[in-house]
């Protein structure tokens, strides 16, 4: 065979191994003191101020300042209830003394009108309205009470503004007879609970009404 | 190169009537002989008895001129609804109650430098630094206080500017006038065709099985070019999008509180922010003369101060 | 709220007491109080007691004749002006000719005020009550 013709593939340990350099690795530093800063010369031209970083500037020279000027008066803070207040203005106007107010006011005024009471609406046209009063709705300006009758054999349900100005007079004709257990009398329109007519009522109350007058 | 003509007739026409110009004699002829040498159009589109043209910037504002208001108008929050009554005819009137909140000139924009005149008001107040440092650039720079709300109001011409920093209170809008309210509408969210689009649905019965609120079909195929047009109804995002409610009549005007009382209901939630200015169809309002002037010198001087 | 199907009492002496709405006249959307209507009379009112007092008044109208009406009643809420609201517990209407008079001489029930505003006023005098 010729040998020496043929290279050699690999050896093991042949060659002298390479030592590795051990990497080192330390916990702490050598210190070196930080560079102090160069201060800036004295007498840098005017040219080359504006070039400078900002916080080489001095306090004059430094982010401008945006002037922040003062808000007008709030308009909102002087009324946080506008619609209160439109609805304060409109009572004063259609109710002055606030006597419709505690007529109906039933939460807290114990001589107010009640559920279940009779009532007799008068209208400014002279035309009057009777019935029981199944409830009250406390809205402000859009209080309205729901009264319920019959007339001529035909129920009739007529909800009333309390402030309405075409609303000359409410008057109580009787109080309710039980105590009502509950603020919206619905109920009394099954027929098992209807009141029907209450036309008998109011009329003996007019003529009783007429009677008293007659004798002052 | 004109094209040539037939030997004949060009010594046969020139015999006949000896006219240089061809033109205006052979469009008279009954038969269909035309010119050689037709008339060209100028290359250049000048000249007078032109007509103007119409896509220019100053024709656009000569046509909204009529539609354009004469003054700004004002941003309000909508407070809630309530009542008015008439104490003589007792005739009851639903109305929403507007207030105004600080509400400044803050800018100009003018035909030189924009292309259109516009007030920009601002209204309500807004800590500084939650303003980003644009804004509030242009708000010192105009010296006004940091404005929450930001919007702009067209008007007509130059007379609509008041001076920047001029407060607009509610005074601005007299009793009787009449508004329009532009503001974002009630958000729904995602809904479906019927409650979006109105659509049908489908039965309830008859086999229908799970899709009775779906919107069925969105289009034919083949014929109709099997995909579904542009601007089909769908079901999608409904509501807060901007309305305007016109013509709403003012009922009642408190300066001192910034409060305008407006006849019947303006889109939006209670808080909304509802942008009024004078009716469009309506005639405009007779302003008296700017009472507030000095006031808003002296205002305007101390603010420089 | 009478539209098509709606049965309504008939509250003049015309010699009807129910009716059945077939078309609401000038409007798209239901009747209210003062609309005039197309009705079919779907009964009668009981002839004896017709006939006791005038003859010629029960045959004025009869079983599934087609008449013009005018809605006097209605069960749906009504607002006025002010802001109060009437409902009544039937819907009614009165029988009215092609010239818009009442067919009947006497009506009894009451009926809505909203009839004046839209010129019935000879029904509302021929009432005995309204509300």
């Amino acid at each position: 065979m010729a040998a020496p013709l043929v290279r050699q593939l690999g050896c093991l340990r042949l060659t002298p191994s390479i030592q590795q350099p051990a990497i080192r690795r330390c916990i702490s530093t050598i210190y070196s003191a930080r560079r102090e800063p160069t201060p800036l010369p004295s007498n840098v031209p005017e040219q080359f101020l504006s070039q400078l970083p900002t916080r080489l500037k001095k306090e004059a020279e430094g982010p401008k300042k945006i002037k922040i000027y003062p808000p007008p008066p709030s308009s909102r803070a002087a009324c946080k209830d506008p619609v209160a207040k439109v609805t304060e203005t409109q009572l004063s106007v259609l109710d002055p003394k606030g006597e419709r107010k505690a007529l109906f006011d039933y939460r807290r005024n114990p001589r107010s009108v009640k559920p279940g009471d009779i009532l007799r609406v008068t209208f400014k046209n002279g035309d009057p309205f009777n019935g029981v009063c199944l409830s009250i709705r406390l809205r402000g300006i859009d209080t309205s009470f729901l009264l319920r009758n019959e007339l001529m054999r035909v129920p009739v349900e007529m909800s009333v503004k309390a402030f309405s100005p075409n609303v000359k007079s409410v008057e109580i004709v009787q109080r309710s007879q039980i105590k009502r257990r509950r603020a919206r009398l619905f109920h009394m329109r099954d027929r098992k609970h209807d009141r029907r007519s209450v036309e008998n009522l109011v009329d003996s109350y007019i003529k009783q009404k007429r009677a008293f007058m007659g004798k002052r | 190169m004109p094209p040539r003509l037939p030997g004949k007739l060009l010594p046969l026409s020139s015999l006949l009537w000896g006219v240089p110009s061809l033109a205006p004699r052979i469009a008279a002829r009954p038969f269909g002989i035309r010119s050689l040498n037709p008339p060209k159009p100028s290359r250049f589109n000048v000249g007078p008895g032109l007509p103007v043209l119409e896509s220019t910037s100053t024709a656009a504002l000569r046509r909204k001129a009529n539609s354009l208001p004469l003054r700004s108008g004002a941003i309000t929050t909508k407070k809630g609804m309530t009542a008015m009554y008439d104490p003589e005819a007792g005739k009851r009137t639903a109305c929403t109650v507007l207030q105004l909140d600080r509400v400044e000139v803050v800018s100009h924009k003018t035909r030189q430098r924009h292309g259109y005149f516009a007030v920009q008001i601002g209204a309500g107040w807004r800590h500084p630094s939650n303003v980003k440092k644009a804004m509030l650039g242009h708000f010192s720079s105009q010296g006004v206080s940091p404005k929450r709300h930001v919007v702009e109001f067209r008007v007509k011409d130059e007379s609509g500017l008041p001076p920047v920093g001029q407060l607009i209170d509610a005074a601005w809008f007299q009793e009787g006038q009449y508004i329009d309210a532009r503001s974002n509408t009630k958000g729904k969210g995602f809904a479906g065709v019927m409650k979006r689009h109105g659509f049908h649905g489908q039965d309830r019965t008859h086999g229908v099985s799970l899709t009775h609120r779906s919107a069925g079909s969105t289009g034919p195929s083949q014929g109709g070019g099997s995909r579904v047009y542009p601007g089909k109804k769908m079901a999608g995002n409904m509501g807060n999008n901007q309305n305007t409610v016109q013509n709403l009549k003012v009922l009642k005007v408190d300066a001192e509180n910034g409060i305008v009382v407006v006849n019947g209901t303006v889109s939006g939630p209670k808080g909304c922010v509802v942008r009024i200015q004078d009716a469009i169809k309506k005639p405009w309002p007779k302003i008296a003369p700017i009472v507030a002037e000095p006031a808003v010198e002296a205002a305007a001087a101390a603010a420089a101060a | 709220m009478i539209q098509l199907k709606t049965l309504l009492n008939c509250i003049d002496n015309s010699g009807a007491s129910v009716v059945e709405c077939v078309n609401v006249l000038k409007k798209k959307r239901p009747a209210t109080i003062g609309d005039r209507i197309v009705v079919v009379v779907q009964k009668q009112r009981a002839a004896g007691s017709e006939s006791s007092t005038t003859t010629a008044l029960a045959n004025k109208v009869r079983r599934g004749d087609i008449r013009h009406a005018v809605v006097v009643r209605v069960r749906k809420e009504s607002q006025r002006p002010d802001g109060s609201v009437v409902k009544f517990g039937d819907n009614a209407c009165v029988l009215v000719n092609k010239a818009g008079d009442p067919i009947g001489t006497r009506m009894n029930g009451i009926v809505g005020q909203e009839l004046r505003g839209k010129q019935w006023s000879k029904i509302l005098s021929l009432a005995p009550m309204h509300v």
